[in-house]
């Protein structure tokens, strides 16, 4: 036996037995013996993405985008893979946004809130998001005016959100009373849940009050005096967040109430309709209260005041 | 030397200035030959170099190389080198510069004695060793 | 005026010495790839010198390779990793060695090693052929040289270097998985998207054949340098000496072009 041909005929099995190892390995990897899944993402536009740009879930990459193109209406479709053993994460209910972080590529987000929820079917069609951040942050800023410039508003024209409040109170006394619950019905839970959702907002707004009180407070008894006219206005400026804010505490009592009845009854039909567009509108108001305020606001732009 | 040079295709020189090659041993420089030439597998070529080194009567020095070897089993390397071409001419060429430790005329002489090959064997050699030619 | 016309002829001197050599080589790789197609090259004599080839080259290392390449990756593989941890980056430490050990670092070093090892011992056996006559003598019998010397070391030269340099990198992708996750499996999936990331067809075919063009330069240079070598013995060590030196441009050269290719 020739010991030299023995040792080269060793070494060249051995490499070409982990050269095939790898190459299956790889090819496990790419997803070679796995059917692909596509999903298209329908967008307004493709600023920013380019075949190759990724798909994460829970920021593991999952998929990525492979073309692409125009459909019939001038829209973008953007076409993307997965293997198959990723797809499970794709459900009916996931939301898909486009991720353009100020450092780093591009990429798509995928977000599941359910996973229970039934899984997408291949080639199906989802909208795609945008959140750029630095596109959100302007429209952040205009919303929180908005907010303010209501609860201005609606301390402005005293009383309004205590003849909101009494319009609640007769909406749901007219639930609790004769109308509404010996006509209820059982109803759809998706009412409850609209109620619901008015209360989390008003509730955000008592949020944003109460911060805003506390700033207030902050100037008013600074160290370093302000002019007396001034000091005198933001006290009144308190009074009424203050006022604005117990108004929209009892709004929510009421609401509250109100979940607890339509609960209850199961049913609001008209009323409950009804009880939400008015809260909807109360909340409304409020907002346009606050950004009222932020408008009149002397120290909004320039809080600190040096004196000489 | 011009006349050397000169020599047609058909010949097989033994000469100083075509050396064996020196990584190889001295069967494997002959056995090249049919592997190239007369594309014989290895095992066939080895047998056919082993045979004609017998022939010579040097089947020892098979598996020496070049360096190993003294000049008179070099020059036998050579020889079965030129014989297994089976070309009809075998020119050897200035003998003395390859077998300076043997008296060569008659080493040659033994050598062709035991080749028993057909064809013609020539040496060229400087005029003043043509008596040792003679003896 | 004399001595810008003398400066003048000496660069285009050395320029047509350059092409010269590059023509060389090249009419050289021709002639041994169009003999590659020839059946009657592939013979029992040539493949067993290519055996022998690949025997000195890539196996009678092997242990000393693998040991350096395992050193090698280690301390490359921890540099990196401290660094990122440092900076924050550990989610790209994986990709980062992948990429500079596996595409970059050690097929290079795989190139140098087996340059300076068989590509110097080849420069040198082929000028001491040529100084000696051996070759005229091959030739002399008609045992054409290209297929007997020369082919099977190219052809030994290429295989040695991929396959060393896929098996260092195979080395160092082990060595980085236990690096990065320890003695587990659990980081078996993420490492293997890692790797799908990482390996596309372009790469891989990349990778391959910057490791076959390596090769090839470690041997088909220090062969058509050999074959240059004028009948002086003397001339031998020159003749090394310029091989190498064109070795290493070719090594540089190969590496810079591949790294070019797959980032600009």
């Amino acid at each position: 036996m020739n010991k030299l041909h023995f040792k080269v005929g060793l070494f060249a099995a051995a490499s070409l037995v982990l050269a095939a190892v790898f190459i299956v390995y790889l090819l496990h990897a790419r997803g070679f013996f796995e059917k692909t899944f596509h999903l298209q993402l329908a967008a307004a536009s493709a600023d920013g993405v380019a075949p190759g740009v990724p798909v994460v879930f829970s920021g593991i990459e999952i998929g990525r985008v492979t073309t692409l193109g125009l459909n019939e209406n001038g829209g973008i479709i953007i076409h993307t893979e997965f293997l198959s053993r990723n797809a499970k994460w794709l459900k009916e209910n996931s939301s898909f946004t486009l991720d353009k972080p100020i450092v780093g590529g591009a990429k798509i987000r995928v977000d599941s809130p359910d996973l229970r929820a039934p899984a997408l079917p291949d080639n199906a069609t989802m909208l795609l998001l945008t959140s750029d951040i630095s596109k959100e942050i302007p429209a952040l800023v205009e919303r929180v005016k908005a907010i303010l410039a209501n609860v201005e508003y609606l301390t402005r024209k005293d009383g309004e959100i205590n003849a909101t409040l009494a319009n609640v109170k007769t909406v749901t006394g007219r639930m609790t009373g004769e109308y509404g619950v010996l006509e209820g019905v059982l109803g759809s839970p998706e009412k409850a849940r609209a109620v619901t959702d008015s209360l989390d907002k008003t509730r955000a707004l008592i949020a944003k009050l109460d911060a805003m009180t506390a700033k207030t407070d902050q100037w008013l008894f600074a160290q370093d005096g302000m002019a007396e006219q001034t000091k005198a206005s933001l006290a009144q400026v308190r009074l009424m967040l203050n006022d604005a804010q117990s108004s929209l505490k009892k709004a929510d009592a009421v609401m509250a109430n109100a979940v607890e009845i339509s609960a209850n009854v199961k049913d609001g039909t008209q009323d409950i309709a009804k009880l939400r567009a008015e809260i909807d509108d109360a909340v409304r108001k409020a907002n346009g209260l606050i950004n009222e305020i932020n408008k009149k606001w002397p120290f909004a732009r320039e809080p600190e005041v040096k004196l000489p | 030397m011009a006349a050397v040079d000169a020599l047609p295709d058909d010949v097989a020189r033994v000469a100083l200035d075509l050396p064996l090659r020196a990584n190889l041993s001295a069967l494997d420089n002959i056995a090249l030959i049919p592997i190239y030439r007369g594309h014989f597998n290895v095992a066939e070529s080895n047998c056919q170099a082993l045979q004609l080194l017998e022939q010579l009567g040097h089947a020892g020095i098979a598996l020496l190389r070049d360096p190993d070897m003294t000049p008179a089993q070099r020059f036998v390397t050579k020889l079965a080198r030129a014989l297994i071409l089976k070309r009809p001419r075998l020119v050897i060429d200035r003998p003395g510069a390859m077998l300076y430790d043997v008296p060569y005329p008659s080493f040659i002489r033994q050598l062709a004695v035991q080749a028993e090959m057909t064809g013609t064997w020539e040496i060229f050699d400087f005029s003043w060793n043509q008596a040792l030619y003679q003896a | 005026m004399n001595f810008l016309a003398a400066s003048i002829e000496s660069l285009g001197a050395k320029v047509v010495g350059w092409f010269t050599v590059g023509y060389g080589m090249f009419a050289f790789l021709a002639k041994a790839g169009l003999l590659l197609l020839e059946p009657a090259t592939w013979n029992r004599a040539t493949f067993d010198v290519v055996v022998k080839q690949i025997y000195f080259t890539a196996v009678q290392i092997l242990h000393v390779f693998l040991g350096y390449a395992l050193v090698i990756s280690w301390l490359i593989i921890t540099i990196i990793l401290s660094t990122a941890r440092d900076f924050g980056l550990t989610e790209f430490a994986s990709e980062m060695t992948i990429r500079v050990l596996v595409l970059e670092l050690l097929p290079f070093l795989t190139a140098l090693f087996v340059a300076l090892r068989s590509g110097s011992a080849i420069n040198t056996e082929v000028a001491l052929m040529q100084v000696n006559n051996e070759l005229d003598a091959l030739a002399h019998c008609k045992v054409p040289p290209m297929q007997f010397e020369f082919l099977p070391r190219l052809i030994g030269g290429v295989v040695s270097v991929v396959t060393l340099a896929g098996l260092a990198g195979l080395l160092a992708l082990l060595m980085g998985y236990l690096a990065i996750y320890g003695m587990n499996v659990a980081g078996f999936e993420p490492y293997t998207r890692t790797i799908a990331k990482i390996f596309d067809f372009r790469i891989m075919a990349g990778l391959i054949a910057k490791c076959a063009l390596f090769g090839l330069a470690v041997t088909l240079i220090p062969v058509t340098a050999g074959l240059e070598t004028p009948k002086k013995l003397f001339m031998v060590p020159v003749s090394v000496l310029r091989g190498m030196m064109r070795v290493f441009f070719a090594i540089v050269a190969i590496e810079v072009v591949s790294l070019a290719l797959k980032y600009i």
